[in-house]
């Protein structure tokens, strides 16, 4: 197999945002080198304008239809692409802000935890990009990689180290079975290419080979069976970092999913439906279940964050176009009120120094407005109307039913009343239980503006969705002639009619 | 087709978002009193909306009225529609007449937090009316929802009882476990919709609009199928037997303003007869959910009946004469002919006057002894007499005495049972009689006898805000007993359209309902 890398300057283009972001981290690095004395949060808001340039840069490719294909179909930009690469971007731009004052709290390398973000999310942004197995590869590692040093940042923090250390063995094993899978399929279809794989007849080489792949994926949004390593490294981690973590790779792995799924695997829909909907039914129904035990809010919110993966898997094994759009949707409620809740959840532990629910007592009468925030995120992600996450459940549960997937709906409906308790054990210590130490809290500036961000997104995508679908629906365009096999529409029901 | 009429205003979203903004006007002000003025305000204003919505309802009519609809969220088919019909309009009036009376009771004996209980309040009767006037059912949903959130607070903050951070929970719980099931049926509709709508190459491919959906026609084996993921989540919240078991805790650990809330406002029940009868037809009369849905009517008449009987606390009494009364009301509704349907509307309007007036006449027992237990009264007529007689009114208007309300609706619905099947209506006939013990024995024990231990000398009688409370109930009880024609006239459009879409037979009606009258 030859590569030929033959490509104008001008298809380069496509290429822009991550290029110039690439260059502004080398700009951030060479700043905090050259001036030492600079505050680092003048470094954080360094980082955020470059950010804020790429992301408008997305915005103008998205409003023009920007799209093609790079080195050989490596690597692709197309609108589904763009609109990951904005909820990446928005996610770190959201995550930076969060982290200024917690950064006060490492020793050592303030200035490389923001270089070290925006590399993460450079990673990502290849990510959702990738249009091969080896692009998914690499731009799968190098995201990593950064993650690998951030979630042991402090250094003294025995929690933080030993989650460090097992989110990288297990994210090790993960690249070894994702190359392992790879290497399986590519010996038995000669194929990389995504859209090339299609005519690929089901042998038991290929198939081991996508399970090896799925596990690995599986791994990187956290699904069960592949979440051991969520709670101890979610909880051990800074907590921007978990706040980073629970959203940006979830969503640059979901992209992945869909292409690997929609347009390498189309045509085996009736194999892998039924592995979806096992492990969407696992994800949710653990993770809600283990969660009502937690006593720390970072451990909750990681088993929540599970439960939701499970959710949008529900959305993936409708396998249809209305099922990529509502993931999209999902993913996007799913963005602000996560973002927002650990927003919550930081400036808390700044005022008060703990994670500990039991700690939350009281909360509405010291900080009425982060209490309040923090009720509207936690409904938004139990799914109570009209917020976001309301929307994005219904929608996916009306594109799996429509696939005629019962068992799943049902599974995922009772799931949500399990949930809603252990938000409501939350709630409770916010607003019923009285404070041990009634002293106000105070919220910084750049926090403040997060949780402002965060309850706008939850609040307009609930209440007027509209733009939102029509976004999504549009980035989903090119799956609109996608026809797997289809599951037969017929309701279950002949044997209960009399 | 349906006809609707638009009012050029859209004075039912002002109903609808009154409260909720006065609520948000509410958290600026800091001085209690202020509070309570305010919010006495807003729930006059919007009682004001409503009478007039019900004076310039067309009465007779089966058509949608006051209708505002817009798009909401396009891709889904969901819009923002909303219409009062025979059906929903008292409803209305009902919610916003019940909120003022509720904020006048709260005006003293709620002490603590009086901002947050008012703000609650006021969203409640948003979201409670919001459940009324929607007709896209994804719409109604979220007010549905959206409902247990005030109504979490109100019974963990305020609650008088020990155990009501469990009923609270409890409620919440049971709620969502209902509604879930129901998003599910009104998936499979909106599913229905669209499989028929690309057969016919409609314009508009999803929907969950009312409206629409009764256009379209539903297999039997569907409609089943959907007919009873309804039904769960309208028999949780009405609450239908036997899924009660949240509802004595709710409205004994609950306060006063949320038991009046929670048992004036029939809303599971009103769920069936503006969803579950027009959209499921057929469903709603084959023989197996007659059956099952009446024989669980009956049950919860007797058990209700029965278990009062036996109660020492008040207000666990009217949780279950509530269940009791609830069972009327299926009986009625599935009868599914012209009399029970009447009837049955006719008495849930009459359990918001009758059973939470009781609720206020509790709460007013309440402040005077710190409980509701039967010990703590006996012979108390002589003391606080003006108490003892809207005690002695409300209660026979809930036992269904001729002269006051609950006799005209009572007696509809046990014709039209009597008309289904003999006896249907033999069966709740034992009600009445069991209704009347439990309560007539309680107020015998409580009002008359020998004066009790615990009641002291000098209890004082109705307060002022008691009275306008007590008096403005017992006009309305007295007039829909005497003169019950208005409200009848009103209804009358609705049910008819109502019945005759349910007694049509299935295949006329796909093709008739394009052209003919009502559904």
């Amino acid at each position: 197999m030859t590569f030929s890398l033959n490509f104008a300057l001008s298809d380069l283009l496509l290429l822009l945002p991550e290029i110039f972001l690439t260059c502004w981290l080398c700009v951030v690095l060479i700043v905090d080198f050259s001036f030492p004395r600079v505050p680092k949060e003048r470094l954080a808001y360094l980082s955020v304008a470059g950010l804020v340039v790429t992301l408008g840069c997305l915005a103008w490719f998205d409003m023009n239809h920007v799209s093609g294909t790079l080195f050989g179909n490596m690597f692709v930009l197309d609108r589904m692409a763009i609109f990951f690469k904005i909820v990446i971007l928005g996610a770190t731009i959201l995550v930076i802000l969060a982290s200024i004052e917690y950064v006060n709290r490492f020793t050592l390398f303030r200035g490389e935890y923001y270089c070290l973000v925006v590399m993460s999310a450079l990673g990502m942004m290849f990510m959702v990009s990738a249009n091969d197995l080896l692009s998914v590869f690499v731009s799968l590692e190098f995201a990593t990689l950064g993650f690998y040093v951030l979630v042991s940042y402090l250094r003294d923090d025995l929690a933080s180290n030993e989650g460090g250390l097992k989110f990288f063995i297990l994210g090790v094993l993960a690249a070894g079975l994702l190359a392992y899978g790879i290497s399986l399929v590519y010996g038995e279809t000669g194929k990389l290419v995504f859209s090339d794989m299609a005519s690929a007849q089901p042998t038991p080489g290929l198939i081991i080979g996508f399970l090896l792949i799925f596990a690995a994926l599986g791994f990187k949004v956290g699904a069960v069976p592949f979440h051991s390593w969520i709670p101890d490294t979610y909880h051990g981690a800074p907590t921007p970092v978990t706040t980073f973590l629970s959203i940006a790779p979830k969503a640059a792995a979901f992209a992945i999913l869909l292409r690997i799924f929609l347009v390498a695997l189309g045509t085996f829909k009736p194999l892998w439906v039924v592995l979806l909907v096992a492990v969407s039914i696992l994800s949710m129904t653990y993770a809600n279940i283990v969660a009502i035990a937690q006593r720390n809010i970072k451990r909750l919110l990681a088993y929540s964050g599970i439960a939701q993966v499970g959710n949008v898997f529900i959305g993936l094994a409708a396998g249809t176009k209305m099922g990529n759009d509502a993931i999209l949707f999902y993913l996007l409620a799913y963005l602000f009120a996560n973002i927002g809740a650990f927003a919550v959840v930081i400036a808390v532990s700044q005022a008060i120094g703990t994670d500990e629910i039991e700690d939350y007592r009281g909360l509405g009468r010291r900080s009425p407005f982060l209490a309040f925030a923090m009720l509207l995120f936690l409904l938004s992600l139990a799914g109570v109307p009209p917020l976001a996450g309301f929307i994005g459940k219904l929608y996916i549960f009306v594109a799996a039913i429509k696939e005629g997937l019962y068992t799943l709906i049902v599974v995922g409906l009772i799931n949500i009343v399990i949930s809603m308790y252990y938000y409501l054990i939350v709630v409770k210590q916010m607003y019923i239980n009285e404070p041990i130490d009634p002293s106000p809290i105070a919220i910084s500036g750049p926090m403040k503006t997060v949780i402002y961000v965060g309850l706008a997104g939850t609040l307009v995508i609930g209440i007027y969705p509209q733009p939102f679908t029509d976004w999504v629906v549009s980035a989903t365009l090119m799956f609109a002639n996608f026809i797997g096999p289809s599951v037969t529409v017929v309701l279950p029901v002949h044997s209960l009619g009399s | 087709m349906l006809e609707e009429l638009t009012a050029g205003f859209p004075i039912l979203s002002c109903i609808l978002f009154l409260p909720v903004a006065g609520a948000v006007v509410l958290w600026l002000f800091d001085e209690e009193d202020m509070v309570r003025t305010s919010a006495l305000t807003i729930a006059l204003v919007e009682l004001a909306l409503s009478v007039f919505v019900l004076l310039r309802f067309v009465p007779e009519s089966a058509a949608m009225q006051f209708t505002e609809r817009v798009p909401w969220i396009p891709a889904l088919g969901i819009s923002y529609h909303l219409a009062v019909d025979g059906i929903s309009v008292l409803f209305v009036g009902l919610t916003a007449f019940l909120t003022v009376l509720v904020v006048v009771y709260s005006w003293d004996t709620i002490r603590h937090q009086v901002k947050l209980y008012m703000m609650c309040l006021l969203a409640l009767e948003t979201t409670t009316m919001g459940v009324f006037v929607s007709l896209d059912l994804i719409l109604f949903f979220v007010f549905w929802e959206l409902m247990l959130i005030p109504s979490y607070f109100l019974i963990k903050l305020w609650g008088g009882g020990a155990e009501r951070h469990y009923a609270a929970l409890k409620f919440v719980l049971y709620t969502l476990l209902g509604s879930v099931f129901m998003l599910v049926g009104i998936a499979l509709l909106d599913i229905n919709y669209h499989q028929w709508a690309l057969l016919h190459h409609t314009d508009q491919t999803y929907s969950f609009d009312l409206l629409d959906l009764l256009r379209v026609p539903i297999p039997v084996s569907q409609q089943l199928v959907i007919f009873w993921l309804m039904f769960l989540g309208f028999a949780f919240k009405a609450p239908v037997f036997p899924f009660h078991t949240w509802l004595p805790d709710a409205l004994l650990e609950g306060p006063i303003g949320m038991a009046v809330v929670l048992a004036g406002l029939k809303l599971g029940t009103f769920g069936f007869i503006r969803f579950s009868i027009p959209l499921l037809p057929d469903a709603s009369k084959s023989e197996t959910v007659v059956m099952v849905v009446v024989g669980l009517g009956l049950c919860a008449i007797l058990y209700g009946a029965w278990m009062a009987l036996v109660q020492a606390d008040f207000r666990r009494l009217l949780a279950y004469s509530s269940v009791s009364h609830l069972g009327f009301v299926v009986v009625g509704l599935f009868a599914l002919n012209y009399q029970g349907l009447q009837g049955s509307l006719l008495t849930m309007i009459n359990l918001g006057f009758s059973t939470a007036g009781l609720f206020f006449i509790a709460g007013f027992l309440y402040s005077r002894q710190q409980t509701t237990e039967l010990s703590a009264f006996g012979g108390m007529a002589k003391q606080v007499p003006l108490l003892a007689t809207f005690f002695l009114i409300i209660g026979l208007a809930s036992i269904g005495l001729p002269g006051t309300n609950g006799f005209v609706g009572e007696f509809l619905i046990l014709l039209g049972a009597f008309k289904a099947k003999w006896w249907f209506g033999a069966v709740a006939v034992l009600g009445v009689i069991f209704g009347a013990a439990y309560f007539l024995w309680y107020y015998e024990r409580s009002m008359f006898g020998p004066l009790g231990a615990a009641v002291k000398g000098t209890m004082s009688d109705l307060q002022p805000r008691e009275k306008i409370i007590a008096v403005s109930l017992s006009v309305m009880i007295l007039w829909i007993g005497l003169y019950p024609s208005p409200f009848l006239r009103i209804m009358n459009g609705s049910i008819q359209a109502l019945v005759d879409r349910v007694q049509q037979e299935t295949k006329v009606s796909l093709q008739d309902n394009r052209t003919g009258r009502g559904y």
